[in-house]
């Protein structure tokens, strides 16, 4: 019998069957960046955990406890035990909230996601903040202050229940906003459509320098995707309420479609420079085919 | 320059192109569609840009496309065309041939010459301008008018249709005079003369106008009946003479079946060919009246087939009806010698005959019998009496007819005739043609011997008494009175009997002033009326085969047939000569005609606005 079935619905993002599946997942970065305050991830150098490390030979001034007396009675010299030192990441999300993303469910997918990676990192014991990149306007952006602990879910699950769609804040302009007032290493997961007029390189090396390993997800719709279009057309950007005007449209798709691969790759590249991952998916694709599917294939959960 | 604009004012409406870029600019509305992020499409705008050199073309390629169709629609107004000949007539009458010939195939399964001629005159009607006319003869024996000078086609498309071969010889004069007639009404320069040319290559006809004579491509090879005519023999049984004739080099073969009320009574086998003539003979039963018909089955393609049936009526064998005045001896003399004949008053025949087959008198009251052919002895007739008048006087022969059927082998010279006719003062030759007579023999001061054909009856007029001339002495005498028995039997038709031929039927003897009902053998039924004497003539019959001519009680069968050598040889003439000296060539080629363009303007008009929905309507590239 399932019971999953029988739990009230604890967010209307995720299924209560997803959230089983992702309790038992863990975010993967590539590089092992965290921060003083202890956690559960190892911080690649010595400290107190119980997790045995390596051996090295003692030295006036160290730490008597630490000596492995089995070895120095084997041995008659006294060696020094290491442990390995967990420390705690961080996991900042930035949710693009601009118009753009209002457009066929992509601002929906990017929550889910982010709920998705969100569980995941409080269930163990990372520090979640999520920000939204939206509105084009000083001051405190729309976020989540740092929270772990599996009691934050709730927490969680109602900020992101809340993100509303609307503004033409440049992603690029939100992450360094998002930068302002974040501190910490850790990993930043960037949900947006990542269609920005603006150069998305100064964006990722404020990342890269902050100690963030950055996951891009691109969400992209069907009509950006594959835009069904023809004749002569005036297209109006959501945002900034600028028209070009389109002459034999469906003479362009092909044109279009090789520059939409080619900006992929130019965003792919830029992340992989700064030892970050992109993935491109369909905003009509379900959250479990991108999570359980996508980036369980990539690597970046396990 | 082979190319011209019949209205070059149309170019005017190229102005509308005006009003269409100013409503195109002041109207063009895109549909707007709202996306998420023109990011990507500024990109794909400014690398199109800079790499197509033909965007902006693209940007107006509607515009573009509307002034095309534009273009097209005031070019097709504007009616160019194409020469096809260096000089355009306005108008043209076109003589189109629908003679027996005409329904020759040039092989088999194929197009009769008429078919190939309707091609042609549909494709002058095709490339017919706005200012040309057209005006369409077709002839036979006859001409017939299917439309004056009109540049409708629809008219003209009609009339054409409804010409089909009619089963009888041509004859151009009648077209030609038809065709000038015309003339006098819409004056033109030249007329067209579509045909096989079979028909006589001379014409007695002045040309008043340019006549282009396009002949057509020989047929195929044909054979068929030309004569056929039956003789009564000496048993009572009827000798019937068919003659066969072929149109090709090489010998043709055929199977000859003769059919007597239906029932076959002869077959041989024919083989011929060109130049040649292959008579046959048939012996029949001529105890009773009986149809015959002859019909040739060739063995090989035979390209006219309308001349492999001919039909021929044969009388009933009887003796001849006379009645001859008991006061001319010499003529009963002369008759009694000959047999078959019952001889009236005094032969005992037992009743005289409603009409008699022939009529030998020399008295006024006996002039009211009734009789086909007539020979009245010293009597003027009435309508002669202010012409002639009879003298007791010395009179002589001076000249007369030897070829005349009567007179053939009678030596009439010095003969002695004490009755001397002498023409009034105010007569004249002439005055004797007007009135229907032909001289056959001529006196010293009037005719002597005249004959007259009124309806079916033949009068021969002495204008002297045979008993104040030598004339029943002289060994002539019984060659005359011979000579009138066998015109009196071919007169009643019981010695000869002739196949009748298409285009008229042989006039019939039924009851008078009765309407009749002639059923022709494709199904057209004509009606005629008997005149007083019951005869009924001038019966159109233009196709081969059996008319029946009947009202409510009465039913009579006629057959026609071609009977035609010119029609069966399909002999082409290749000039025509006419009266005056000139001869018209013939041409094998058809004539160039002007070819209209504006359809296929048209055509590419409708077929750029398909283009055009194609294109604004297509499913994109990689969607």
């Amino acid at each position: 019998m399932d019971n999953t079935s029988q739990k009230p619905q604890l967010t209307s993002l995720l299924s209560n069957a997803t959230l089983d599946r992702l309790n038992r997942l863990r975010i993967l970065p590539v590089r092992k960046l965290t921060n003083l305050n202890r956690g559960e991830h190892y911080a690649g150098k010595e400290g107190t955990s119980t997790e045995f490390a390596d051996y090295r030979d003692y030295t006036p001034g160290d730490d008597m406890r630490f000596v492995d007396w089995n070895a120095f009675s084997r041995l008659h010299r006294p060696y020094l035990k290491l442990y390995h030192r967990e420390e705690q990441r961080h996991v900042v999300m930035l949710v693009d909230a601009s118009t753009s993303m209002r457009f066929e469910d992509k601002l929906d997918r990017a929550k889910q996601i982010a709920a998705a990676m969100g569980v995941m990192a409080l269930q163990n014991n990372e520090r979640v903040s999520v920000y939204v990149s939206r509105k084009l306007q000083k001051g405190m952006p729309q976020r989540m202050p740092p929270s772990s602990g599996r009691a934050n879910l709730k927490k969680l699950f109602t900020f992101l229940e809340g993100i509303e769609g609307g503004g033409n804040e440049p992603l690029e302009h939100g992450i360094e906003q998002m930068l302002q007032y974040h501190s910490g290493k850790g990993v930043c997961v960037v949900l947006s459509d990542f269609l920005t007029f603006g150069d998305m390189k100064r964006a990722f090396n404020l990342l890269f320098s902050t100690g963030l390993e950055l996951l891009g997800v691109q969400l992209l719709g069907p009509s950006e995707l594959n835009p069904e279009i023809t004749g002569d057309l005036r297209f109006v950007d959501s945002e900034t309420q600028q028209t070009l005007d389109v002459s034999s449209a469906a003479d362009l798709l092909a044109i279009y479609h090789e520059y939409r691969a080619a900006y992929e790759a130019e965003i792919a590249a830029l992340c992989q420079k700064r030892a970050g991952r992109f993935v491109s998916v369909s905003a009509q694709d379900s959250v479990e085919s991108v999570v359980f599917d996508w980036m369980r294939r990539k690597g970046w959960i396990a | 320059m082979n190319f011209g604009f019949y209205t070059l004012s149309a170019a005017l409406l190229a102005l509308f192109a005006i009003p269409l870029i100013i409503f195109y600019f002041l109207k063009l509305k895109r549909p707007r569609i709202e996306l998420p992020s023109l990011a990507l499409w500024r990109q794909v705008m400014n690398d199109t840009r800079v790499n197509s050199p033909f965007q902006k073309f693209k940007r107006n390629i509607l515009l573009f496309l509307q002034l095309l169709l534009l273009l097209l629609l005031v070019l097709a107004a504007m009616q160019p065309f194409w020469h096809g000949a260096s000089d355009r007539a306005e108008r043209l009458p076109i003589l189109i041939d629908n003679s027996a010939s005409m329904g020759a195939l040039d092989k088999e399964g194929g197009a009769t010459r008429l078919q190939t001629a309707k091609e042609r005159v549909a494709r002058i009607i095709d490339g017919l301008l706005p200012e040309q006319e057209l005006a369409l003869i077709s002839f036979s024996n006859t001409a017939r008018r299917r439309t004056g000078f009109t540049n409708n086609k629809r008219v003209l498309r009609e009339a054409l249709a409804d010409i089909e071969v009619e089963d009888v010889p041509s004859d151009i004069e009648d077209a030609l005079r038809m065709a000038q007639a015309m003339g006098r009404a819409a004056a033109f320069e030249e007329v067209l003369l579509i045909s096989d040319g079979n028909f006589p290559d001379r014409a007695n006809f002045d040309l008043s106008f340019k006549l282009n004579y396009q002949r057509l491509t020989p047929a195929g090879a044909n054979i068929g009946i030309t004569a056929l005519n039956a003789r009564r023999s000496v048993s009572g049984m009827w000798d019937v003479f068919a003659q066969i004739e072929a149109s090709a080099e090489s010998d043709l073969s055929a199977l000859v079946e003769v059919e007597q009320d239906g029932a076959r009574v002869a077959r041989d086998s024919a083989r011929i060919s060109k130049g040649k003539t292959q008579r046959m003979v048939f012996r029949v039963s001529g105890e009773k009246a009986s149809s015959i018909s002859v019909r040739l089955v060739p063995d090989t393609f035979d390209s006219l087939a309308s001349d492999n049936t001919a039909f021929l009526d044969l009388p009933a064998a009887r003796s001849l009806w006379v009645h001859a005045s008991t006061a001319l001896p010499a003529f009963r003399h002369s008759l009694a010698a000959i047999g078959g004949i019952f001889l009236h008053p005094e032969d005992g025949v037992g009743k005289r005959a409603d009409r008699y087959d022939l009529l030998i008198t020399d008295l006024v009251p006996e002039m009211e019998i009734e009789a086909r052919t007539s020979l009245y002895i010293g009597l003027v007739p009435d309508d002669l009496k202010p012409l002639v008048e009879i003298f007791q006087a010395g009179s002589g022969i001076v000249d007369w007819r030897r070829a005349a059927p009567l007179l053939q082998h009678v030596e009439l010279g010095d003969l002695i005739i004490l009755d001397e006719p002498r023409k009034k003062a105010d007569a004249e030759e002439k005055s004797f043609e007007n009135l229907g007579y032909v001289v056959l023999a001529h006196g010293r001061r009037a005719p002597l011997l005249l004959e007259k054909r009124s309806g079916d009856r033949l009068q021969y007029f002495l204008l002297f008494h045979t008993d104040r001339s030598t004339l029943p002495y002289r060994v002539g005498f019984p060659i005359l009175v011979s000579n009138l028995m066998q015109i009196a039997m071919t007169e009643a038709g019981i010695s000869e009997a002739h196949g009748n031929r298409t285009g008229m039927l042989p006039p019939l003897k039924l009851t008078a002033e009765r309407t009749y009902r002639v059923e022709q053998p494709r199904g057209g039924v004509v009606e005629t009326t008997a005149d007083a004497t019951g005869a009924v003539s001038a019966v159109p019959a233009p196709f081969t085969g059996k008319y029946v001519v009947k009202d409510g009680n009465t039913q009579v069968k006629v057959g026609a047939s071609v009977l035609s050598t010119s029609e069966t040889t399909l002999a082409g003439a290749h000039e025509i000569r006419f009266s005056q000296g000139l001869t018209v060539g013939a041409s094998e080629t058809p004539a160039k005609t002007d070819r209209s363009l504006w359809k296929y303007l048209a055509l590419a008009g409708c077929a750029l606005l398909l283009v055009e929905w194609w294109f604004f309507n297509k499913r994109p590239r990689g969607a």
